[in-house]
């Protein structure tokens, strides 16, 4: 194994070189152009950049939702780039834990059935699975909403569920997507309290994308993108 | 089944449109079992039908009566072992159509030998062996009309031949059953009176209906029809001479094909519904475009997200079915009570949903929804993350 391998395997996330196209009509669109990106484990990395910068296309290849054109993706010490579609899913559900802007609840199912979504495709029995949801409820201050359905609850109470989703199959790493885009400051502020708990308490890996600087403050580093290449 | 909850929930969500989806399916597989139903107990009566007798009636129609001495030329032809009249009077009480029953003038002692499915007591036998104007009813009429031995009723036919300007009256001499082992779809539905009187009331005039012959062999059933048929080609009234079964077919196909019929009715209701499912079905993965993608990255594999869409689809086929299959067991059992496709269908004594057809009936529904869900679920397979997030 090369010493570029074991820094990949080590670092939770390791991005080697990576270029993304997207295909647009005859056109090809460059978004990411040989990126290469380090993650130590425990870290709390925040992307910034302009709006077409490639911040989420990056945060896509890192969470294993999405292939790059060229280069390698390692994350949690996979390389992700020979995993078949089947194979990526089931490494999804077993390391990442996504955030998105908008919640992305689902609308039929209550609180505590949205945070047990991803144990389904565990070996976990019923109880077990109700228990864990319950417990990453509580961790998110949200116990007392668990029977809530997501048109009951605010935007706010809608991210913190969103996060216990993300949470309760104890992934190695946890990517946002702007997740205090959709909040007001003060929601914003609990859950990037939250975040920042995950991070320093149960020592998770965090990538966020953000806009906003002041989120980007409670991140450990800063890395912006320009043009689908970062610039400091 | 951990995923059934999120099935439900999503029918349970849009209850409007799935029950109005589950309805438009159980009607599709109601017409369907009750058509297939229909069918079958035609076919079932069909082949019934004995294949040592064959029925001998005009070649042109069979409104148009056969001389009575045919009778005695054909007893004579070689592997014709005995012949009995069989007239279909046509007979009604008065205006009442509801309770219409099938009634037929027959030679009593040819008859009983000819038809040994039809079952008497001895002394009820005899008593109507010399009864001109005694009838035997089957066990299923009496039940219906609340009949006995020795009970009185009067039939007046609608065909004018028969129609002497007053009722013909009839007393009940025998109430006759069957060995439903032996002889399957025996009709209990039926009236047998002597011909004797229906011949002497109307002055000796009428002729013959049709003429049940019973052969030596049934192997010998062509070459004897054949035969008959021949002997009378040339003649004023020219004969067709089929087994009981061809005849019996030959009369339902009179009121056209109805297999056809009937399948082609069925097969443009569950085309329909397949488009109307299928609808439902395509709003429904549209809408959950966004769900599909976060499914995705939460780490269900294609496959599965595939699974589920295909699964609600069959679940409101299922419903549909299973809805539809409640509502034809009702249905059927009071269709022979429907004035006109009532009397019909008492003709058919085995008219019931088998399980069979209720099963077919599933398996429709089942294919329907997997059929209507397949397009909206191969979307949904096909579906990438970030374009469908992209999109919302």
């Amino acid at each position: 194994m090369s010493a570029t391998e074991v820094a990949a395997k080590t670092a939770a996330v390791n991005v080697q070189n990576v270029v993304k196209v997207y295909q647009r009509d005859s056109q090809q669109i460059k978004v990411l152009d040989g990126l290469s990106l380090e993650v130590p484990q425990g870290e709390f990395i925040a992307l910034m950049g302009p709006s077409g910068s490639g911040k989420t296309t990056l945060l896509n290849l890192i969470a294993g939702i999405d292939r790059a054109t060229s280069g390698r993706v390692w994350v949690a010490g996979t390389d992700l780039s020979p995993l078949s579609e089947g194979e990526l899913a089931k490494w999804r559900s077993q390391n990442i834990g996504f955030i998105f802007q908008f919640y992305n609840l689902i609308p039929v199912l209550n609180a505590v059935e949205n945070v047990e979504l991803p144990l389904l495709l565990s070996h976990l029995s019923k109880k077990e699975r109700r228990e864990r949801a319950l417990t990453a409820l509580r961790i998110v201050g949200l116990a007392d909403r668990s029977k809530h359905y997501p048109r009951q609850l605010s935007g706010g109470q809608e991210q913190r569920v969103a996060i216990a989703r993300a949470i309760v199959t104890d992934p190695a790493v946890l990517v946002a997507d702007e997740p205090t885009g959709d909040l007001d400051s003060r929601s914003a502020e609990e859950i990037l309290d939250l975040m920042q708990t995950f991070n320093k308490e149960f020592g998770k890996t965090i990538v966020m994308v953000t806009h906003d600087p002041r989120a980007a403050a409670r991140a450990h580093s800063q890395r912006h993108l320009e043009k689908g290449v970062l610039t400091a | 089944m951990k995923f059934a909850p999120l099935i439900l929930k999503h029918l349970r969500k849009n209850w409007v449109r799935t029950l109005s989806t589950v309805l438009a399916m159980s009607v599709c597989i109601f017409l369907i079992c009750v058509l297939q139903t229909v069918l079958a107990a035609v076919n079932f009566g069909l082949h019934s039908g004995s294949t040592r007798r064959l029925v001998v009636r005009d070649y042109v129609s069979l409104a148009n009566n056969l001389p009575i001495s045919y009778k005695q030329k054909i007893s004579a032809l070689p592997g014709v072992t005995d012949s009995t009249i069989v007239t279909w009077f046509g007979g009604r009480q008065g205006d009442d159509f509801k309770n219409f029953f099938a009634n037929l003038a027959v030679e009593p002692e040819a008859f009983l030998r000819i038809y040994p499915e039809i079952m008497l007591p001895e002394d009820q036998k005899q008593k109507w062996l010399s009864d001109l104007r005694g009838c035997i009813i089957g066990r299923k009429l009496a039940d219906r009309m609340g009949w006995k031995v020795g009970s009185t009723f009067q039939l007046e036919s609608f065909i004018p031949p028969y129609r002497v300007g007053k009722p013909f009256e009839f007393v009940v001499d025998g109430i006759y059953d069957t060995d439903e082992a032996r002889y399957p779809g025996t009709n209990l539905d039926s009236m047998y009176f002597n011909f004797k009187y229906l011949y002497e009331a109307t002055g000796e005039r009428i002729g013959i209906g049709t003429l049940t012959v019973q052969i030596d062999d049934p192997s010998h059933a062509g070459a004897i029809s054949k035969e008959i048929d021949e002997h009378f080609e040339n003649s004023d009234n020219p004969t067709k001479t089929e087994t009981e079964q061809a005849f019996r077919a030959g009369f339902i196909s009179l009121a056209g094909n109805l297999a056809l019929l009937l399948n082609v009715i069925g097969m443009a209701v569950a085309f329909t519904i397949l488009l109307v499912t299928a609808n439902t079905m395509s709003i429904a993965v549209r809408e959950r475009q966004q769900e599909i993608a976060v499914l995705k990255t939460l780490g269900f594999s294609s496959g599965l997200v595939m699974a589920l869409i295909l699964s609600e689809s069959l679940l409101l086929g299922l419903m549909g079915g299973l809805l539809g299959i409640f509502i034809s067991r009702g249905i059927i059992s009071v269709l022979k009570e429907v004035p006109f496709l009532g009397d019909i269908l008492r003709g058919f004594p085995n008219l019931g949903l088998s399980p069979t057809i209720a099963a077919i009936g599933v398996g429709v529904a089942l294919l329907l929804g997997l059929l209507a869900g397949f397009v909206p679920a191969l979307l949904a397979y096909r579906a990438r993350i970030t374009e469908s997030l992209r999109q919302v």
